[in-house]
């Protein structure tokens, strides 16, 4: 050991003595792991947590609905419709939840906690942001059903404005949630960014080719979301069409 | 994977400990109000990891690796940190001999220079762990730990010389 590096050390061990072994008593240190964390990922944790209570909340109400409008055909459709598309979203979030208690867990190495929480950031984060997006239409259409039947009794039939003005709304309440919702996460991806270059030149290229990884695996899965989505949508809005112009 | 202890129990075990958690924190906040919240943060990522911890590992090793994780990954209250306020005297360091109480203060501000996983290297260097412990904890080789381990020692320097020389 050269002598530059005793010094170091010297001066270490003299900090750790200034230091004194013990300021914080095992009451304070039980508060402390009883509070709630506040890191980026515990943030996304709570934002999926809350999502499927607001889902579940949307499916009770639009299974209200469907008892409300015993009947009406047309409306039992879209609400058993969209009720099966909430349960997909919601299984869909259940499974990110579990994906991402793996990731969080911070015994890791250093590289690979960095490495797979950038990876999820720039993959996973963005299907997690689309599907608490796309959960609006729904909350709009349970709302709205239940609104219809407390003010007139009845769907009321919607005219081209109300669709413009509803679509509007929904579309503008989706792109600024995602859009705020990605601003809050693009400094902590940069930030990943540079630790994982600093630790070493490999450390991107390791995510890179996580992501490559994931993005083969999750194809399969990604498909199958998008054909359920997509033709349920397809069919809620015929139905919903419907009820808007031909249920009086 | 263990069983989850209960928060008593675990609160015991990390009271024994904290010296490892002060450490971290001393390198990575500045500030009394920093340092608190970023040990408040280490305990709860210990307490939630907990239930993944193997014991063949030691304890010690494992607790570095998470409070370090958690101080690496902490971006909250980069902005501040990213200023680089000047470390304030230290709180924390008790009343002794003003040039020991210098020197020390001068290496905490030194590293505090360092980019976060520079802090991490040279921190456990500082605690004795072989270039083995440290490649595994930060997840890289040997070699690269060694490489490196040169590299911030020399920058170290050329920083505590700098604040010598900022300061007289």
């Amino acid at each position: 050991m050269s002598n530059n590096d005793r010094y170091l050390k010297d001066m270490w061990n003299k900090a750790e003595n200034l230091l004194g072994s013990s300021e914080y008593e095992r009451s304070t240190i039980e508060r402390f792991i009883s509070k709630r964390s506040n890191s980026t990922a515990e943030r996304i944790k709570k934002m999926i947590y809350v999502d499927i209570v607001v889902k579940s909340v949307v499916l009770l109400v639009l299974i209200i609905d469907m008892f409300l409008y015993l009947g009406t055909i047309n409306v039992i459709a879209v609400c058993v419709t969209s009720m099966v598309l909430l349960t997909v979203l919601i299984l869909f979030e259940f499974r990110m939840l579990k994906r991402f208690s793996e990731i969080v867990d911070y015994g890791k190495s250093t590289k690979e906690k960095l490495a797979s929480m950038l990876t999820y950031l720039r993959s996973d984060f963005f299907s997690t942001l689309l599907v608490i997006s796309i959960g609006y239409p729904f909350m709009f259409i349970g709302g709205t059903l239940l609104y219809f039947y407390t003010t007139y009794g009845y769907v009321r039939p919607l005219d081209g404005q109300d669709i413009i003005v509803f679509s509007t709304f929904i579309i503008a309440g989706l792109i600024f949630n995602f859009y705020i919702n990605k601003k809050q996460v693009d400094y902590q991806v940069k930030h990943l960014e540079t630790c994982l270059s600093e630790l070493n030149d490999s450390s991107l290229q390791m995510v890179s080719d996580n992501l490559e990884r994931q993005r083969k695996q999750d194809i399969t899965n990604k498909i199958l979301l998008f054909i359920v989505l997509a033709f349920g949508f397809v069919l809620l809005l015929v139905v919903f069409k419907n009820i808007g112009f031909l249920v009086h | 994977m263990i069983q989850k202890p209960n928060k008593k129990a675990f609160s015991e075990l990390i009271e024994q400990y904290q010296a490892i958690i002060h450490k971290v924190t001393m390198v990575y906040a500045n500030g009394r109000a920093d340092r608190e919240d970023l040990f408040q943060e280490i305990c709860l990522q210990l307490w939630k990891s907990y239930p993944n911890f193997r014991e063949e590992a030691k304890f010690s090793t494992w607790m570095y690796r998470v409070a370090l994780n958690t101080a690496i990954s902490n971006v909250r209250k980069e902005k501040r940190s990213l200023l680089f306020e000047p470390l304030r005297d230290n709180d924390r360091i008790t009343e002794e001999g003003n040039d020991e109480k210098d020197k020390v203060k001068l290496l905490y501000r030194a590293i505090s220079k360092l980019n976060r996983i520079d802090k991490a290297i040279i921190l456990l260097w500082l605690e004795e762990k072989n270039y083995e412990e440290i490649a595994s904890i930060m997840g890289t080789s040997k070699n690269n730990v060694s490489v490196k381990l040169v590299r911030i020692k020399r920058k170290l320097e050329e920083l505590v010389l700098e604040t010598v020389s900022q300061e007289s």
